[in-house]
């Protein structure tokens, strides 16, 4: 492990970043899925700064109760303290605690990365909103008069509708959709909010992230069997359909959906079509003309012919150079080395490494007016 | 048909997990459109069509070029495939000509091949091959062969004709374009790096007519014709620059022969330089140039010794050159690279004119049309950019490829169908491949363009305005500026003419030739799609040339015949410089005064069908 690091600090020599660290994660049998979306999270720096920001701000406070929460800021800690730059840490104590918590990530099956991170974020918010209430009614019980003012709507916010609490995670990765439908027959326009943390593509073979994009948002229309029950119509009534993004998140993290289930088959399938992304991205389905513009700073790579076996690792950008995360190993690479993690543009490839979730940091919205 | 639990879970692409829906609207389920999407695409991929429609005609699969199938894929999955079409003409050693065989008909046909139809790699370099009185008089080179009866290349290598020289892996192969043999007919092996970009000269004059760079970059020119009349798999008679990575070790992205340039070639590596050479030079000879200061600018060093090739260095930009290519007279330089920006340059006087930023990401490839008043781009972005030289900026965007664009091409040779309309209307045809397996064709009205506003309401259609928009339409760019990336809704968009599936695999770039459009995919097979058979009525441009080749079947007698003449233009041509000087020169300025580019009107219906 001192060999590679080492090695790794020969190759930056003296442009190792100052105050970075580079470690690599150990696997604690099949733990690779939750190693490669750590590294993405860890080299998402303003998610990093937050989360090591909490942390201190809430170890003076006193020992809280050990969450999930508790355990990331935990290693994201122990990481960027080290005294050595390159090195290993074995996250033992995060694993131990997810598979307490999850079930699912309990056994030591092959796992989906995109499943750990979506639980990992949800569980990251679960636990802020709960402290965060708990702050609340701490205050409130403070202060009575206030809470007799306030008394019917907190007890609406208590009940299954809360109040939108935006917490350092959403601001980081949380987006808005909305669901245009347009009843075909009144012409009526519904709009829906759905908020997001992700994007999850349907992917084509030899296509472009861009083109799963559009069509992502392309329009969709609803008739025989799907028809859409118009309120005003009162009826089931034919309607197109389109998604698009209200609110792009500072952090658009991509979902491409390679596990496939085939009826055919039973079962699901990986599919190793070749989708390229680019190192800059525009998304233009967006409601307002702003068009905002993304730089691709970590890809989670999944290794493998199929879904239930395989390896993770990960790519990522940290002060423009590109590292390669493979649990212990971390290797400095080439950026035109991203491209060989497209896919196969053909099927039954001995390329088997194939881009899965792709994490692209907002550049800040040009807002055209 | 493919939905599942999974799919549905997610199929709005939403975290299934986390929305907090505050909707009043029921919710539908149906099948996702673009899972079935998905399908019909993979489906179509693994039909081939051998043929597409234009409104000209339809175009058909007439051959196709490859490597030998034994490869293994770890061989050729390293580089990706580019093809240069070389026509190598008679040697210069051929009889003197008669002083009675000028005739119109021979003076055609020597214009013909002074415009250089071949020596092209995958953009316009170097002049000509686009007049439209050798268009319609000439219809005869590369296709020879099909007809079977006449075919008499194959075994002379050394002779004339017309070549595909493309790269797989650590090979070049060299295909005969008039042999309806897949297979090529030489291979040369590089042991130590890849070959990955190659130029032609079809008007070199001492011999040394292709270049090939190397991953590591590293360059060779040698003669083509000598390579094909050796027996060996190693180059032979190369001159070597940059050995062993000396100037330069990163990539060689891209190679070019300086126009009229004497011998004078450009190469472009993935760290952001470009280095001009001197053919005739003592490759070894060694050179320094300052250290860069800033990567961020442009600069042009020029080598202090005399002795030194290369003879200067371009900075051009941060990160790598990906495609160069000179305008078709050689004034000017285009360049597009990994940091999003097309750059045109002054050439002779190492100077910027302008620049610009893709929509977003990486450019990939870039060519000129033939009368350098336009440029075309394809990038990361999956657009196609249409740039105009007289307004410094974009002015048009094609939508059409679902992955990156990495060939775009003028097509010189297309001419819009006649009709009666007086009124002068330039159409230009270009065509664009991409990562996408798909070949589209293009018609860039310039009169018709248009700027689409806002969709007003959902699923409305858009709205067309003629008028201007914006600030980006109006204003032309300074000279020496580089633009930003103009937004989505203030720029013109086109849509395709013609997509088609040409290949299973990415391609990697495009060639018009005077038959056919030649497509290339990154492991090396090229498609050879031919032209339309021509119209009956367009023969009246015949009569100024005198004798029409078109009108003569490509087999026996009259072939023969048009072979000999052939033979005899070029011969004079080729033994005599200053005659040949001349000639080109006259070529030229008939074709500036409107023998090419009077494009005839097309109709008006037809036109505005293309619009998206």
């Amino acid at each position: 492990m001192g060999a590679a690091g080492s090695k790794l600090e020969k190759a930056l020599g003296d442009q190792f970043p100052e105050g970075e660290r580079y470690f690599g994660l150990e696997n604690f049998g099949n733990t690779c899925y939750c190693n490669s979306v750590l590294q993405a999270l860890y080299f998402c720096v303003p998610f990093r700064e937050q989360l090591l920001e909490y942390y201190s701000s809430n170890k003076s406070t006193g020992d809280a109760e050990e969450n999930l929460l508790t355990c990331l800021a935990d290693l994201f800690t122990q990481i960027s303290s080290q005294k050595k730059k390159t090195g290993v840490i074995a996250p033992k104590r995060f694993v131990q605690r997810l598979k307490k918590q999850n079930e699912l990530f309990r056994s030591y099956m092959h796992q989906d990365a995109h499943e750990f991170l979506n639980f990992l974020l949800n569980e990251l918010v679960d636990i802020l909103e709960k402290e965060a209430q708990a702050a609340k009614s701490d205050q409130e019980t403070s202060s009575p008069p206030e809470k007799m003012v306030n008394g019917p709507k907190n007890a609406q916010a208590n009940g299954s509708h809360k109040d939108p609490l935006v917490t350092w995670v959403h601001k980081n990765f949380q987006g808005i959709l909305t669901n245009e439908t347009r009843c075909l027959r009144c012409e009526t326009v519904t709009a829906r909010d759905e908020t997001f943390f992700d994007l999850s593509l349907d992917i084509e073979q030899n296509s472009s992230i861009t083109s799963c994009l559009k069509n992502f948002s392309s329009t969709e229309t609803l008739n025989a069997e799907d028809k859409f029950f118009c309120d005003k119509c009162c009826s089931l009534q034919e309607a197109q359909k389109r998604m698009k993004i209200k609110k792009p998140p500072h952090i658009l993290v991509i979902h491409l959906k390679r596990f496939k289930y085939i009826e055919q088959l039973g079962r699901y399938k990986k599919l190793s079509y070749r989708v390229v992304f680019p190192l800059e991205l525009k998304l233009s389905n967006t409601v307002e003309d702003a068009e905002s513009e993304y730089s691709l700073f970590a890809v989670v790579v999944h290794v493998g012919s199929g879904p239930n076996h395989g390896h993770y690792v990960s790519l990522v950008k940290s002060h423009n150079h590109w590292l390669f995360f493979d649990d212990e190993n971390v290797e400095m690479i080439d950026e035109s080395a991203v491209q060989t993690f497209f896919g196969s543009a053909q099927e039954y490839s001995s390329n088997t490494d194939h881009g899965y979730i792709l994490f692209y940091e907002s550049l800040g919205t040009i807002n055209k007016s | 048909m493919f939905n599942n639990g999974y799919n549905n879970n997610n199929r709005n692409g939403l975290n299934s997990m986390s929305p907090t829906s505050s909707s009043t609207t029921t919710q539908t389920t149906s099948s996702s459109s673009s899972s079935s999407a998905a399908t019909t695409n993979s489906q179509t991929q693994s039909l081939i069509k051998a043929y597409f429609k234009t409104p000209e005609g339809r175009y058909k699969l007439h051959s196709e070029k490859t490597r030998p199938p034994n490869l293994l894929p770890y061989s050729y999955a390293k580089s990706i495939s580019q093809v240069t079409v070389a026509q190598l003409k008679d040697k210069p050693s051929q009889p003197a000509l008669t002083p009675s065989f000028s005739t119109t008909g021979v003076r055609s046909a020597a214009a013909r091949l002074l415009g250089g139809n071949g020596g092209k790699a995958l953009s316009f370099v170097g002049g000509g091959g686009y007049s439209k009185t050798s268009n319609g008089s000439s219809r005869s080179s590369h296709f020879a062969g099909s007809n079977g009866t006449h075919y008499t290349n194959s075994s002379n290598h050394g002779g004339k004709g017309f070549f595909l020289v493309f790269n797989v892996g650590d090979t070049v192969y060299i295909s005969d374009l008039n042999s309806p043999d897949k297979d090529p007919i030489k291979s040369l092996h590089f042991s130590n790096s890849n070959p990955v970009c190659h130029a032609f000269d079809s008007e070199a004059k001492d011999g040394h007519d292709l270049l090939i760079g190397l991953s590591s970059g590293d360059i060779y020119s040698v003669s083509l014709r000598q390579q094909l009349q050796d027996s060996g798999k190693k180059l032979v008679g190369a001159q070597h620059y940059n050995k062993e990575g000396s100037v330069s070790s990163s990539r060689c992205t891209s190679i070019a022969w300086v126009p009229k340039g004497n011998g004078v070639f450009v190469a472009a590596h993935a760290d952001g330089n470009l280095y001009v050479y001197e053919k005739s030079k003592d490759g070894a000879a060694e050179s320094s140039f300052p250290v860069i200061k800033d990567h961020t600018q442009f600069s042009v060093s020029h080598s202090r010794s005399s002795k030194s090739n290369p003879i200067s260095r371009w900075h051009i930009c941060q990160g790598s050159v990906n495609s160069i290519a000179y305008s078709p007279d050689g004034t000017y330089l285009a360049t597009v690279g990994r940091d999003g920006y097309l750059r045109v340059f002054d050439y002779a006087k190492d100077q910027l004119i302008f620049g610009g930023k893709s929509y977003y990401g990486a450019l990939l490839c870039c060519a000129w049309s033939p009368d350098e008043k336009y440029i075309l781009t394809g990038g990361e972005e999956d657009l196609v950019t249409v740039w105009s030289m007289e307004d410094r900026k974009v002015v048009a965007w094609g939508e059409g490829h679902n992955s990156w664009v990495s060939g775009v091409a003028f097509d010189s040779y297309w001419s819009p169908p006649s009709s009666d309309d007086t009124e002068e209307n330039i159409v230009y045809r270009f065509g664009s491949v991409g990562q996408d397996t798909k070949l589209l064709l293009w018609d860039l009205p310039m009169d018709e363009i248009v700027v689409p506003l806002r969709r007003s309401s959902l699923g409305g259609s858009p709205t067309f305005s003629t008028g201007s928009q914006s600030s980006h339409w109006d204003s032309t760019c300074p000279v020496g500026t580089l633009q930003p990336a103009p937004s989505m809704r203030d720029v013109p968009k086109l849509s395709p003419l013609v997509a088609h599936c040409v290949h299973s695999e990415p391609l990697s770039g495009l060639v018009f030739t005077e038959e056919a459009i030649l497509t290339a995919s990154w492991e090396g097979h090229v498609k050879i799609w031919k032209r339309p058979g021509e119209p009956e009525s367009k023969s009246n441009s015949e009569s100024l040339v005198g004798t029409s080749s078109k009108d003569q079947p490509l087999t026996g007698k009259g072939y023969s015949e048009l072979l000999k003449s052939k033979q005899l233009a070029e011969s004079k041509s080729n033994n005599s410089k200053t005659l040949l000087g001349a000639s080109s020169k006259d070529q030229q300025s008939l074709t500036s005064k409107g023998g090419v580019f009077n494009f005839k009107e097309m109709s008006k219906s037809s036109r505005l069908g293309y619009l998206p």
